[in-house]
C-alpha cells in the first residue's frame, strides 16, 4: 500500500513534470510564427502571352520564376519557388543550358523543376498560379512540393555550356 | 582554538586593529608608515579586504576562503596540475575567450540594433565611427571561431587522457553540451551583420531543420520565426546570442568547474596499475605503507582501476601546492597571452562584411560556417535525412553516452586501443570533411583546391 509520504513525494514528482510539459507546450505555442497573411501572398504576373516559350522569367516580388515549358504534348506555364529544395539557395536560371543550375551543392533542374541530378531531394517546389481575366496570378501561400525524381516529362538535352562550370 | 581568541598588543598602537584577523592573530597589516599600509588599516578597507596578505601556509589559504573570485578554485590543488601538458590549459582558455566574447560583446551592443532595416547599416557604423569599433568587432568574430576550435580541442584532449571515465561521466557530458552551446552561440552570432555572407550561411544552416522527420517544418518554422530568414529571425537569434545562450554557457560552465574542482582536477595518467588486496589498506588501520593482509594473506587481482577512483582518504597528503599564487599566476598569464593573441590577430585581419543581405542572389558558393562545412560535405555525397539529421545526430547521441558505453577504466593508450582507434578514425572523418568543404569547394560545390581560387571566408 503506498504510503502518504510516498504519495505526496510521487505527487509532486508527476505535478512538476506535468508544469514543465505546460511550460514547454506554451513557449512553443507563443514563440511559433502567426500566419503571415499579413504580407500579400497574391502576385501579378501579366499576360501569359509575355512569357515565350522555354524561357524563365524572374519575378523578384514573389521570389519565383515563372517558366514556360514545352515538350512534344505541347507548353506548360509554371511558377517555380526560386529556393533550392536542398538547403533554400535561390536556383538561378542558366540561359546558356536552358536549366536551372543551384550554386550551392550543384542540382540542376530542368525548365519545369524537374530534378535531373545533384543532391536535392525532389524538383523545385510549384506555386498556384490561375488565370484572373487575362492575367496570370500566383499565390505564393499555395506551394506544392516539387516531382519526385524521375518524372523527366519536359527533360531535354542541354542547349549549351553549363554555368556551374562542369565539364 | 586559543589562538582564535587570542588577541595581539597593536605594534602600532592602532586600537589592536591587527587583532581583528582572529584567524591569524599574528598576521600583520603592514606595520610601516606608508599611505597603502596606512590605507590597509583603515576599516573600510578591512570591510572589503577581511584579511591581510601574508605569504605564509594559513594566510594562503585565507584570501582563498574569503575572496570570491577565487572561491571558483580550491585552496590547494595537486602539483601536476599546474604542469602544462597536462591540459594544455584549454578549458581555460574556452573560458577566457568567453570572458572575451561577452565584454567585446556587451561593446558592440550598444551600437546595434536587430532589425533587418538597420542591422547592416549598424555594421557599417561600427567599422567605421565607432571608436575602436573595428577592432573590437575583429576580435570578437576571431574569438568565436577560436573558442569554437578551442572547445573542440579540448574535448579531444580529454577524450585521449581518458578523463571522461569514473568519475568524470557526467562532466563529460556537460563538456559535450558546452560545445554544442559553443556552435550555437557562433551560429547565432553569425546572421547578425545582415550581410551576404550571413544570410547565406544561416539559410543553408536552417534548411536543415526541415529534414528532421515530422516536425522539421514545425521546427525549422520555430526557429527562424516564418518560412523564409527575416525580421523574426534576426530578432530571434539575436536573443538566442545575446541572453539565453550565454546564460545557459554561464551556468553549465559553473557546473562544469565545480566538478572539475571536485573531481581533482585533470586525470592522472600515470596512475593506472593494477590494485590489489595485498595494497589496499582498511581506513584507520594504519597509514598507507603497512598494507593489510586478507584473506590469509594471499593476493588477488580484483581489476585495473584508475587512481582517481581511489578515495581521497587513501591519497598521499603531500602532493598539493597552493592555489593562490601557483595556479592563479599562471592562470594570468595564459589570460593575457590569448587576449593578446586575439588582440593580435583583432589588428592584423578584418572579419568579412559582404555587401547587404539579399535574398534574391545567392552568392557563389554558399557556405556554411566552417564547422559546419564538414556537415554541408556529407550532404553533397549521402541523402539529407542521414547526411543532415541521423548522421549528426548519432553523433552526439554517441558523444553523451560515450563514458556510459566505453566502462573500461583505464585511461593509458595502451589499455584502450579499440576506443582509441574508433574515435581517431571518426575524428579523422570530420576534420577530413571539414577541411574538404572548407577549403576545396567552389561553385556548383565542385572540387576546386585553394591554391586555384580561394572560396574560404569565416
Amino acid at each position: 500500500m503506498t504510503s502518504r509520504r510516498d504519495f505526496l513525494r510521487n505527487g509532486w514528482k508527476v505535478g512538476s513534470a506535468l508544469l514543465a510539459a505546460a511550460a514547454t507546450w506554451t513557449l512553443w505555442e507563443s514563440l511559433r510564427p502567426l500566419s503571415t497573411n499579413t504580407t500579400s501572398a497574391i502576385i501579378k504576373l501579366g499576360s501569359p502571352a509575355n512569357f515565350a516559350a522555354d524561357t524563365a522569367t524572374y519575378v523578384s516580388e514573389g521570389r519565383l520564376y515563372v517558366t514556360n515549358a514545352t515538350n512534344p504534348a505541347g507548353a506548360q506555364l509554371f511558377a517555380l519557388s526560386q529556393k533550392c529544395p536542398h538547403l533554400g539557395c535561390k536556383v538561378p536560371f542558366c540561359t546558356s543550358s536552358g536549366r536551372f543550375e543551384c550554386a550551392c551543392h550543384g542540382s540542376v533542374f530542368d525548365i519545369a523543376g524537374e530534378w535531373i541530378e545533384g543532391p536535392a531531394p525532389r524538383g523545385m517546389d510549384r506555386i498556384a498560379m490561375t488565370l484572373d481575366g487575362d492575367n496570370l496570378v500566383a499565390n505564393t501561400k499555395d506551394v506544392t512540393p516539387g516531382p519526385d525524381h524521375g518524372a523527366d516529362q519536359y527533360f531535354s538535352e542541354p542547349k549549351g555550356p553549363n554555368c556551374l562550370g562542369k565539364g | 582554538m586559543t589562538d582564535v581568541t587570542t588577541t595581539e598588543e597593536s605594534p602600532t598602537g592602532d586600537d589592536g586593529a591587527e587583532s581583528r584577523d582572529a584567524l591569524e592573530p599574528t598576521a600583520a597589516y603592514g606595520h610601516d608608515g606608508g599611505i597603502s599600509a596606512r590605507v590597509q588599516r583603515t576599516d573600510a578597507w578591512r570591510s572589503v579586504f577581511r584579511h591581510p596578505t601574508n605569504d605564509t601556509p594559513r594566510g594562503r589559504a585565507l584570501q582563498s576562503f574569503s575572496n570570491f573570485f577565487l572561491h571558483l578554485y580550491p585552496v590547494k590543488i595537486p602539483a601536476r596540475v599546474l604542469k602544462l601538458r597536462y591540459s594544455f590549459r584549454l578549458g581555460f582558455i574556452s573560458a577566457v575567450l568567453f570572458g572575451i566574447l561577452t565584454a567585446t560583446g556587451i561593446y558592440l551592443m550598444f551600437f546595434y540594433t536587430p532589425a533587418v532595416g538597420s542591422a547592416y547599416g549598424d555594421m557599417q557604423q561600427i567599422k567605421t565611427g565607432v571608436g575602436f569599433g573595428e577592432l573590437v568587432r575583429n576580435v570578437h568574430r576571431w574569438s568565436a571561431h577560436l573558442m569554437v576550435l578551442v572547445v573542440f580541442l579540448h574535448l579531444v584532449r580529454v577524450f585521449y587522457a581518458g578523463a571522461y571515465k569514473k568519475p568524470r561521466e557526467f562532466n563529460w557530458v556537460i563538456g559535450v553540451i558546452l560545445l554544442l552551446l559553443t556552435l550555437g552561440l557562433s551560429f547565432t552570432g553569425y546572421l547578425l551583420p545582415w550581410d551576404q555572407l550571413s544570410y547565406w550561411a544561416v539559410t543553408v544552416g536552417t534548411d536543415l531543420v526541415h529534414y528532421v522527420p515530422l516536425i522539421g517544418n514545425s521546427l525549422q518554422s520555430l526557429l527562424i520565426g516564418g518560412d523564409q530568414i527575416g525580421q523574426p529571425t534576426l530578432l530571434r537569434f539575436y536573443a538566442l546570442h545575446v541572453a539565453v545562450l550565454p546564460a545557459t554557457v554561464v551556468l553549465a560552465l559553473s557546473v562544469h568547474i565545480w566538478r572539475v574542482r571536485k573531481d581533482g582536477f585533470a586525470v592522472q595518467r600515470s596512475s593506472v596499475g593494477t590494485f590489489s588486496e595485498e595494497a589496499t589498506t582498511v581506513p584507520g588501520t594504519g597509514p598507507a605503507s603497512a598494507p593489510v593482509e586478507l584473506y590469509g594473506g594471499r593476493t588477488r587481482v580484483l581489476g585495473v582501476v584508475d587512481r582517481e577512483s581511489v578515495t581521497a582518504a587513501d591519497r598521499p597528503v603531500d602532493d598539493t601546492v597552493f592555489t593562490w599564487p601557483h595556479l592563479i599566476v599562471r592562470h594570468v598569464v595564459v589570460a593575457l597571452g590569448v587576449a593578446t593573441v586575439v588582440l593580435a590577430i583583432g589588428v592584423a585581419a578584418v572579419a568579412p562584411l559582404r555587401g547587404l543581405a539579399n535574398p534574391n542572389l545567392t552568392p557563389e558558393p554558399a557556405k556554411a560556417p566552417w564547422y559546419f562545412s564538414g556537415l554541408q560535405e556529407l550532404l553533397a555525397h549521402f541523402d539529407p535525412v542521414i547526411a543532415g539529421i541521423l548522421i549528426p545526430t548519432a553523433a552526439v547521441i554517441a558523444l553523451l553516452l560515450l563514458p556510459y558505453i566505453d566502462r573500461n577504466p583505464a585511461t593509458e593508450a595502451r589499455h584502450r586501443k579499440v576506443a582509441i582507434v574508433i574515435f581517431s578514425g571518426l575524428l579523422a572523418i570530420a576534420v577530413v570533411l571539414t577541411v574538404i568543404g572548407t577549403f576545396f569547394r567552389g561553385p556548383g560545390w565542385e572540387f576546386i583546391p585553394p591554391w586555384q581560387h580561394w572560396y574560404v571566408e569565416l
